[in-house]
């Protein structure tokens, strides 16, 4: 059975034309590789240090 | 694949030849980022639209620079009718590479049709407000909010899921359906799409079934039907469809001919005869205001007409009294002629009497002219004794006769011209008298009586009078 409300709430606004430049320079582009190189730099300054 | 660290090509190893960095687990991210890609790919080519989103999206956080995931990304949103996000997927694929990047064409070809660019946005709005609707319970905007952006964008899934949900709030179930199909058609692996369809399809079923357990009729109209699928319409086709069709078509037309008449008859013939009635009453004014105009001027025509009738009576009347032997024109003559016959031979007392005889005396008394009657006084008192005697010597000479009624005319001429001459007046009496006219002899003995009293004549004017008074009574 399916709820009307329920169903309603996942339902977003679109983004405008005019919001796109704003959604695209908010963008969190960070990747699992970034994360990775992020990591092996930390482990690589802990060992020198 | 290059290094992270140094940019190196990196090669089977499992570190980097040019740096010497670890790159194995970074290597296996690159892979798995590959492989989400391959699945997206996969998924997008049998139109699976939503898992090629999942899988592409899982393969960018695996590597953000993936290039062609990303514009593959924006592709697949752009068939979603998601246009704005899949045009932010293309402009991050072009900030990432700015040279030989398919990225480009596909944004140039939003960005050199701004009618399109307009639509797009139009749809957008209109979508977010349909969804405001929806939020406000305005379910009924919100539908018509939908169709309108459906026209504009029909490849808008989240658009069709939207409004298949307010088809199934409304239980409009076959709708629902309808919106569902069009989805399937666009995205095939959409979950929310298959989750309303299953929901569509038990109810649907629920229906069918009420309908099988209302009665055999309707079990045997089932029975007598043909169902089946044509792309997104369900044809429903009745089996025995053998019904006279020449006699179904006469008799619709036959109803549709009595129909017709009845409209004719109801509708357009009364209104035609009000439009007629009002033609006819509006001439009938016009040539009743005519009628009154030609009878004002009848009118008028018959008072001139008898004004001057009137007119041309009392013409012909006072015509009358100048013309005809007793008019006054006649007089005049008579009277003139008298005097030119007097003036001519003055002692011819029997042509003058003549002349004078033709005046008529009674038209001549109504003369009013003074002149005339002055005319006429002279040539009386001139011409008159001498007229007057010779008819008193006619007179005499008829009594001495006694031819008493020749006696009595001419005396009564000889006092007309003399009426002051007793003996003719006398004489006039006893012609009366013998002629057996008693009142004129006693008028005329009374006239002597009381011109000449003392005379001769006088008293035997009364000697007279008592005889023919003794002889009255």
């Amino acid at each position: 059975m399916i709820n009307f409300e329920e169903e309603l709430k996942k339902f977003h606004p679109s983004l405008e034309v005019e919001d796109a430049e704003d959604a695209i320079i908010n963008q969190d582009l960070t990747d699992v590789a970034d994360i990775l190189i992020g990591m092996m730099k930390e482990v690589k300054d802990e060992t020198l240090e | 694949m290059r290094c992270y660290n140094c940019g190196c090509q990196l090669s089977e190893k499992d570190f980097c030849t040019g740096c010497g960095a670890d790159v194995g687990l970074y290597k296996r991210i690159m892979y798995t980022s590959n492989f989400f890609y391959n699945e997206g790919l996969d998924k997008a080519s049998v139109r699976d639209l939503s898992g090629a989103v999942t899988s592409l999206r899982q393969s960018l956080k695996f590597n953000k620079n993936h290039v062609q995931a990303r514009n593959l990304l924006g592709l697949v949103y752009y068939e979603m009718g998601e246009v704005v996000k899949g045009l932010g997927e293309w402009v991050i694929s072009k900030n990432l590479r700015s040279k030989k990047n398919i990225a480009d064409d596909y944004i140039d070809m939003i960005q050199q049709n701004p009618s399109r660019l307009d639509t797009i946005n139009q749809t957008i709005k209109k979508y977010n407000l349909a969804l405001g609707y929806c939020q406000q319970d305005s379910l009924d905007l919100a539908v018509i909010q939908l169709k309108k952006v459906l026209s504009l964008n029909p490849r808008y899934v989240r658009a069709h899921q939207l409004l298949a949900l307010l088809y199934m709030k409304a239980e409009e179930w076959e709708k629902a359906g309808k919106e569902l199909d069009k989805c399937s058609r666009i995205d095939m692996g959409n979950t929310t799409t298959h989750r309303y369809r299953q929901e569509v399809d038990k109810r649907l079923e629920a229906a069918e079934n009420t309908k099988a357990k209302s009665g055999t009729k309707k079990k045997k109209a089932a029975e007598d039907i043909i169902k089946y699928q044509s792309g997104n319409e369900t044809i429903i086709q009745p089996v025995n469809n053998r019904d006279a069709k020449g006699v179904s078509v006469a008799l619709n037309i036959g109803i549709g001919i009595v129909i017709g008449v009845a409209a004719a008859c109801f509708l357009i013939l009364p209104a035609k005869e009000n439009a007629d009635t009002s033609t006819a009453q509006e001439e009938l004014r016009v040539v009743s205001e005519q009628l009154d105009k030609k009878t004002g001027a009848i009118e008028e025509m018959e008072q001139l007409t008898k004004q001057l009738t009137e007119e041309n009576t009392q013409l012909k009347r006072d015509l009358s009294e100048y013309a005809g032997s007793d008019g006054k024109m006649e007089v005049v003559d008579s009277l003139l002629y008298a005097v030119s016959v007097y003036m001519e031979s003055p002692k011819n007392t029997e042509k003058v009497g003549q002349a004078l005889e033709k005046i008529d005396a009674q038209a001549a008394e109504q003369v009013e002219s003074e002149h005339f009657q002055s005319l006429y006084r002279i040539l009386v008192t001139q011409a008159g004794p001498s007229v007057a005697e010779a008819y008193y010597k006619a007179g005499m000479d008829a009594y001495q006769k006694e031819m008493f009624e020749d006696a009595v005319k001419e005396l009564a001429k000889a006092r007309v011209y003399d009426p002051e001459n007793g003996d003719i007046l006398y004489n006039l009496g006893n012609a009366y008298r013998q002629n057996g006219d008693r009142n004129e002899a006693m008028e005329a003995y009374n006239l002597v009586v009381e011109k000449f009293p003392g005379t001769e004549r006088a008293r035997r004017s009364q000697s007279f009078l008592r005889e023919l008074n003794e002889g009255q009574d």
